[in-house]
């Protein structure tokens, strides 16, 4: 089989995050980038057990600039065979064109991506890829099983979980319980620098979306302690302070 | 998978990948390695992808275990067996699959050939995460490179192969009850046989991981005396002693090698250290290592790695231990300002103390400047492996000079950085509930390990400043004057490099000073004050660390091509001025008490004590 993961870059959890250009920016000196977790941990690590299991090839794809090849390689790192990098940016309609364009000539079996990047969170890429490759998608996917063609996707859902059947292609999401985390190990490391990171010029694609600015939330609140004889002062300060009651 | 209990109070961040960077590639340009045949298979992009590597596994494996560790020590079951924790072969097997045992081994012996200055880098990580636990991986891999380097082909397939995949555990097996420190007056003896082997009989103490869980054998470098052996120093020989021997079918036996107990101790309470009994029942067969006579020649080869090991471990602890107070006093309300009457104002944030800031930026000085210099180290020990002739002898005498002050330095004041994070903390950093206490209690046997800050002392002042004419101490000054003039460059440094070369010349006027009594032969005289000595020369080489970081900061600020947050680097240039407002001048009053000619230590009369 043949499984395509996107992989997204994003600024490490630990980053500051500010904003220039009138708020309409991210600032990103300074910031430390790392692999979308939910792309790395789930999505690429579920791919390579497929791999292991039953054979096949997995593909890793980014849409970005030449300052996304080390978070490629990265995944090369954990196990990719070859990695293809579109050099562009825009929107998440522009990378999901991008991707599903890449994808139509290359008869992909599977094509996963993570539940959400963590840094816009928008949950978009992958249902727009299935929409304009015309597969089934199956979002929030925590555990995926095959068997001949046929897969069976568990989802959560509130109060338990959902499971669905659906034949290869399609296009899955994944979420924290589809796989463990893999670190690269040193051989991975070095081995990555010999596969292959195609670069691939990106198709004449308009961003539907411009940001208009972004804000950050409001900085956290001081903690306040009540001694728990004080009930009256708790509901003082949730009624008149925090007014939530 | 094992998961650890929840400590609530557990701070989130060991260590700073950006750091590291920073040190390695920007103030000791450890790139350069990588244009050399042997290391010019890497580059600073995979150096960088192997030490985060190394920080995703301490993060998963290594740091949430830290306390549990130190509240569940590894135990003695009274018959021979250490019982540790078990999410150590958890650790130990995936830092091996991870390559970092055999890391920085060449090709040739199943290693990844990668520089000391990026191995290194990761066991800080490790070090910092959870010093302990390093021990273990440490000791491996310095057990395999004596093997490595002085055993024979035959020895390295057979034991090497298991200790880099986590099957068997490497230790160094050199004090004995009756020893101590004086490895002179050790006594386990190796008989000859007509075999390829020697019969041990012998008792060592304090032997780290000398027996664990998490393994399946145990490969014990050992010292001892072949009959008939001169005596002292120049009669001790190198043994590779297995727990369970290798028999000429492949299987194991038992070789007669008896855990007889598990120490407990203050610290690194999740680290075994066993006694170990050799040839109890007679049947404990040694190998001999390199040639007879020659042990503590090679164990002092693994003796010095050890040393700016346990340097470094003891930065990392300190910076660990530093990490924990800034998150806390970042999230902590106590106080007001002076200048603040109203009582009915919130309080403020620790961190807006101007003591507290004094306290962090000691820690931060002491960590990150000893650090640094374990940095120069590992990278003037992987030019070893890419000089040659002249150059390579001199940077192997200034290493040897260097070796002592980064583990007496980092030792002495990490210990002083850790309790400096308590005090942050108050008395929360008292009890058990935070780890800065834990990171205190381990720092401690760091001036112990691998020889005592006074044997470092004496080695520092007894041989290293002295050997080849002194020539060790002119290469150091070069080196510092080197610094001091990038460092007038900039005139925002001048006065820091100022203040430097003034430290440097006192410290020379002040070598050839103590040099009279050597050369009148009055030894004790000489090394009575040792260590005074050291103290000076390790504040002002630590200095000399802080003018490269200021420096190297600097020259990033001006070229503006970098990725560090403006933050970090004006960070860097602070710590540099705080390090030269309260730490540097402390050279001066160790001149003053080595200037002193009175000699207050010599007392014959024990009852003034």
């Amino acid at each position: 089989m043949k499984y395509l993961v996107c992989v997204n870059k994003t600024p490490d959890t630990t980053a500051k995050i500010s904003f220039k250009n009138d708020g309409k920016e991210f600032d990103d000196s300074g910031v430390q980038y790392i692999m979308n977790p939910y792309d790395e941990w789930y999505a690429l690590v579920r791919a390579l057990e497929l791999k292991e299991a039953n054979g096949g090839e997995v593909v890793l794809i980014n849409v970005g600039g030449p300052e996304n090849d080390t978070v490629i390689r990265k995944g090369l790192a954990i196990g990719g065979d070859k990695a293809v990098r579109i050099n562009g940016s825009g929107d998440s309609f522009y990378v999901a064109s991008q991707i599903a364009n890449y994808a139509k000539d290359n008869n992909f079996d599977i094509i996963f991506a993570g539940k959400e990047s963590i840094d816009y969170n928008g949950s978009e890429v992958p249902a727009m890829v299935a929409e304009l490759l015309d597969l089934p998608f199956i979002s929030y996917g925590i555990k995926l099983e095959m068997e001949g063609e046929t897969a069976t996707v568990t989802r959560d859902v509130e109060g338990g979980v959902e499971i669905a059947e659906v034949n290869t292609p399609f296009v899955i999401s994944a979420a924290k319980g589809m796989a463990e985390q893999r670190i690269p190990n040193m051989r991975g490391i070095m081995m990555a620098k010999k596969k292959p990171l195609d670069v691939v010029e990106p198709t004449s694609v308009e961003a539907r979306v411009e940001i208009s600015s972004f804000e950050l939330p409001p900085p956290k609140a001081e903690v306040k302690l009540v001694d728990p004889e004080n009930m009256d002062e708790l509901v003082r300060l949730l009624h008149e302070e925090a007014k939530v009651i | 998978m094992n998961s650890p209990q929840n400590y609530t109070n557990m701070s989130k961040a060991f260590s700073d990948l950006q750091l590291l960077e920073f040190l390695i590639f920007d103030t000791h340009r450890s790139e350069e390695l990588f244009k050399e045949e042997y290391y010019e298979h890497l580059d600073k992009e995979q150096a960088l992808a192997m030490i985060a590597s190394a920080h995703a596994l301490a993060e998963r494996d290594m740091f949430p275990y830290y306390q549990e560790m130190d509240g569940n020590p590894a135990k003695y079951d009274g018959n021979g067996k250490v019982m540790t924790h078990p999410q150590l072969k958890v650790i130990v097997q995936n830092a091996a699959e991870q390559g970092w045992i055999g890391a920085s081994a060449s090709f040739e012996h199943g290693g990844m050939q990668i520089p000391e200055s990026v191995n290194n880098a990761a066991q800080h990580i490790f070090q910092a995460a959870n010093n302990g636990v390093q021990g273990y991986l440490g000791l491996s891999a310095g057990a395999a490179r004596l093997i490595t380097n002085f055993g024979t082909m035959e020895q390295v397939e057979r034991y090497v192969k298991p200790i880099f995949e986590g099957q068997w555990q490497g230790t160094m097996a050199l004090t004995e009850p009756q020893a101590g420190s004086s490895l002179a007056d050790i006594k386990t003896s190796a008989t000859p046989t007509d075999q390829d082997y020697y019969k041990i009989k012998g008792q060592k103490i304090f032997i780290s991981a000398g027996q664990h869980e998490a393994c399946d054998n145990f490969v014990h470098l050992t010292l001892a005396r072949i009959e008939g052996a001169p005596a002292g120093v120049r009669g001790i020989s190198l043994f590779i002693i297995p727990k369970y021997r290798v028999k000429d079918d492949g299987d194991l036996e038992y070789n007669d090698v008896f855990c007889a107990g598990e120490y407990e101790k203050m610290g690194q309470k999740g680290y075994a250290t066993t006694h170990l009994v050799f040839g109890d029942d007679d049947n404990c067969r040694g190998y001999l290592v390199g040639e007879a006579n020659k042990g503590l020649t090679y164990m002092f080869q693994l003796m010095n790695e050890a040393r700016i090991g346990v340097g470094q471990t003891a930065a990392s602890v300190a910076l660990a231990a530093y990490k924990a107070a800034l998150q806390y006093v970042q999230e902590r309300s106590q106080g007001r300002h002076p200048s603040e009457k109203d009582p009915e104002k919130d309080p403020v944030l620790l961190i807006e103390h101007a003591d507290v800031q004094r306290m962090l930026l000691t820690q931060k000085a002491i960590a990150e400047g000893a650090l640094s210099l374990a940095c120069e180290c590992n990278k003037r020990y992987d030019l070893e492996h890419v000089l040659s002739g002249k150059e390579k002898d001199d940077n192997h005498l200034l290493l040897e000079l260097l070796t002592p002050v980064v583990k007496a330095y980092a030792s002495e004041e990490a210990s002083r950085s850790a309790s400096l994070a308590i005090q942050v903390l108050g008395g929360y950093g008292y009890t058990l509930d935070f780890p800065v206490q834990q990171h205190y209690r381990d720092i401690k046997i760091m001036a112990i390990y691998e020889g005592t800050t006074g044997i470092q002392s004496m080695d520092l002042l007894g041989r290293k400043v002295v050997i080849n004419n002194g020539r060790a101490l002119q290469l150091l000054t070069k080196e510092i004057s080197k610094s001091i003039a990038q460092a007038n460059e900039y005139d925002g440094l001048k006065p820091y490099a100022g203040q430097l070369e003034e430290a440097l010349n006192g410290f020379i006027a002040i070598s050839q000073h103590l040099f009279k009594y050597a050369q009148n032969n009055e030894l004790e005289r000489y090394l009575s004050d040792a260590n005074v000595y050291m103290e000076m020369a390790g504040h002002m080489i630590v200095g000399w660390q802080w003018l490269k970081i200021g420096t190297t900061a600097s020259q990033l600020i001006k070229d503006n091509k970098h990725n560090y947050t403006k933050g970090f680097l004006e960070g860097k240039i602070h710590t540099m001025k705080f390090y030269y407002k309260y730490e540097l001048p402390k050279t001066k009053v160790c001149i003053e008490v080595l200037k002193e000619d009175s000699w207050l230590t010599d007392l014959r009369d024990y009852n003034w004590f």
